[in-house]
């Protein structure tokens, strides 16, 4: 049962989230001019760096978590058929969340908050920015409670019964969600907070970069989840098809989510906090996790193949030409699963033990993972959108034809600015450097491809305006008959008759994450506690 | 479009999917040689 009231709040969140998208979208443009050092009137450290602080913020905080919520509000009241738990909560949520993105837009379009968006000390910005981050989590923190407790009433009021898959994947986010931002919390309160108000003198940077270790990868997957579930349970019915397996989803979204955590040190391969042993324990977590991904291109795929077989496609590729690439959903896939092809590769080299010398903290690593976030998971939302708003605004989409080419421009921008991204790593470029004050035989070289990553971002700021512009034409056209559409779910080959308790419920996975929780970060965290460490003096605001 | 009869139709939904396999081992077989690449061609010759 999906009332007006939660289509209002959907597209609430929507809006906010791609409303971030589009100025953090102007403002990459921005950093990569700036950095070439190409027109040299750009050149300012100071707006550089206020300007990536508040890039990140927008898309890997602001878009993101909004979307989630936005997302899994409305895919509760749609699989589960009951109206959203304590709507009034839901809406107190999003305005605590969209007051604390106000609150730290303030220090950050002041320069007063330029730390680059991660959290690691002593660099240290306005207490309002960490004040405001703060708020932005906790009201994500209402989204997962509402998330966990209809999927909780759902299962007990049938009892038995199998919980839509959408509705399982969304969530184990929530759970995935609170036990990653329990790190950075922690980090947040006990430390930055009263560091940038001045009631302590001096910070353990150890202690706050494990502490945000803890949230730093995981996060990732919170991001990724809508996107994998889109491709489970959008996907195969708009290629004309079934769902492959509904069980192997299900394993994917599990391993996700107790995998995602416990992996954290490959961010800390160079630091001197952690002994070798720890590293090594999460670098080998970090390589489990990338089995989901691969079960999630394994079913994601084959689900195609068979819509496309249906479509009377033959042979052994026949079926990817029959497969309907005009549809906006289909075609996003192809392209995300492209990208995850070469982003996951990147991830490898930099779970990769030794290899992370090379790349570790080089525009590699940047390259990384703008193709998978910006790449893989936002065309995903691009995608969701398109099939949402129709749904949502009860008007058609203003023009397929300009999303398909929206697409097609993402992918092909995305490319040209990740390709030489990568390759700036290997020849040496380090990450967050706002300009080169020396001039060599090393630096000349990195102008070509500094040159294409402008182009890069000029093809995707454009494809991001279109898709504002079709969003924004289908919502405001006075003249489009009403839609009545609801979501469609894929329905797997076999339907799933009976699930055996570990795949539809939470409660045994979320005690098996304590524990690996507890194995990974217990000591490392503890070892602060009962070593003598030194604290370091604020550096920043 | 072609439209298929529903002997094809079921045979389709209880196949294997070849292609799939195939594309998969390809993109991991495709993986592990660059992987090897960067490491031997790369990364050890920078000592």
């Amino acid at each position: 049962m999906t009332t007006a009231a939660t289509k209002k709040l959907a597209l609430s969140h929507l809006w906010v989230a791609f409303a971030a998208f589009i100025v953090a979208c102007f403002m990459g443009e921005y950093q990569v001019l700036e950095r070439s050092g190409f027109i040299s009137a750009l050149d300012s450290a100071p707006v550089y760096f206020a300007s990536v602080s508040t890039h990140g913020v927008l898309m890997a905080f602001v878009l993101t978590t909004f979307f989630i919520m936005g997302f899994g509000y409305y895919i509760a009241t749609t699989t589960l058929k009951q109206p959203l738990w304590n709507l009034p909560l839901a809406w107190g949520g999003f305005w605590l969340a969209l007051f604390g993105v106000v609150l730290a837009a303030v220090p950050l379009l002041t320069g007063k908050a330029s730390v680059l968006y991660t959290f690691y000390p002593p660099i240290v910005a306005h207490a309002a920015f960490y004040i405001g981050a703060t708020l932005l989590v906790v009201g994500s923190w209402v989204w997962c409670a509402i998330m966990l407790v209809m999927f909780s009433q759902w299962k007990k009021a049938n009892p038995g019964q199998t919980v839509p898959l959408a509705m399982f994947a969304t969530a184990a986010n929530a759970m995935l969600w609170l036990w990653t931002s329990a790190g950075v919390a922690l980090e947040v309160l006990f430390q930055l907070i009263p560091l940038s108000l001045g009631w302590i003198d001096t910070i353990d940077p150890g202690l706050a970069r494990t502490l945000f270790a803890w949230t730093l990868h995981p996060i990732v997957y919170f991001w990724l989840i809508p996107a994998y579930t889109a491709f489970y349970v959008f996907v195969p019915k708009q290629a004309g098809g079934y769902l492959f397996s509904d069980e192997m989803a299900r394993i994917a979204f599990i391993v996700l989510a107790v995998f995602a955590l416990p992996i954290g040190f490959h961010h800390l391969y160079m630091d001197p906090e952690q002994a070798k042993g720890w590293k090594l324990l999460h670098g080998i977590g970090t390589f489990v996790v990338a089995l989901p991904t691969l079960v999630t291109g394994f079913t994601v795929i084959a689900s195609l193949e068979i819509a496309g077989r249906l479509r009377g496609g033959k042979g052994l590729f026949g079926w990817i030409g029959t497969l309907p690439w005009t549809n906006t959903m289909v075609l996003s896939v192809i392209l995300a699963l492209l990208m995850l092809i070469f982003g996951g590769f990147g991830g490898i080299v930099n779970a990769s033990y030794a290899m992370n010398a090379m790349i570790h903290n080089t525009a590699w690593v940047p390259g990384h993972f703008h193709l998978i976030f910006g790449g893989t998971t936002i065309i995903m939302y691009f995608a969701i959108a398109y099939y949402l708003w129709p749904i949502l605004s009860g008007k058609p989409l203003y023009s397929n034809e300009m999303a398909l080419t929206q697409l097609w421009l993402w992918f092909i921008g995305m490319v040209i600015l990740t390709t030489p991204w990568h390759v700036l790593g290997l020849l040496g470029q380090p990450r967050r450097i706002s300009s080169v004050v020396y001039n060599n035989l090393l630096t000349l070289a990195w102008k070509p491809y500094e040159l294409a990553m402008i182009f890069g971002g000029l093809v995707l700021l454009g494809s991001a305006c279109l898709f504002i512009y079709n969003l924004v034409k289908t919502q405001l056209n006075p003249t489009a008959e009403a839609l009545t559409e609801e979501l469609e779910f894929a329905e797997p080959i076999h339907a799933v008759t009976a699930l055996p308790e570990y795949l539809n419920s939470l409660t045994l996975w979320n005690k098996v994450i304590a524990v690996l929780m507890v194995i990974s970060f217990g000591y490392p965290i503890l070892q602060f506690f009962i070593m003598k460490t030194f604290g370091s003096s604020a550096w920043g605001y | 479009m072609q439209s298929i009869s529903e002997e094809e139709r079921q045979q389709i939904l209880e196949s294997s999917p070849v292609g799939t396999f195939a594309l998969m081992s390809a993109v991991i077989g495709g993986m592990v040689v660059a992987w090897l690449f960067l490491y031997y061609g790369v990364f050890l010759p920078r000592g």
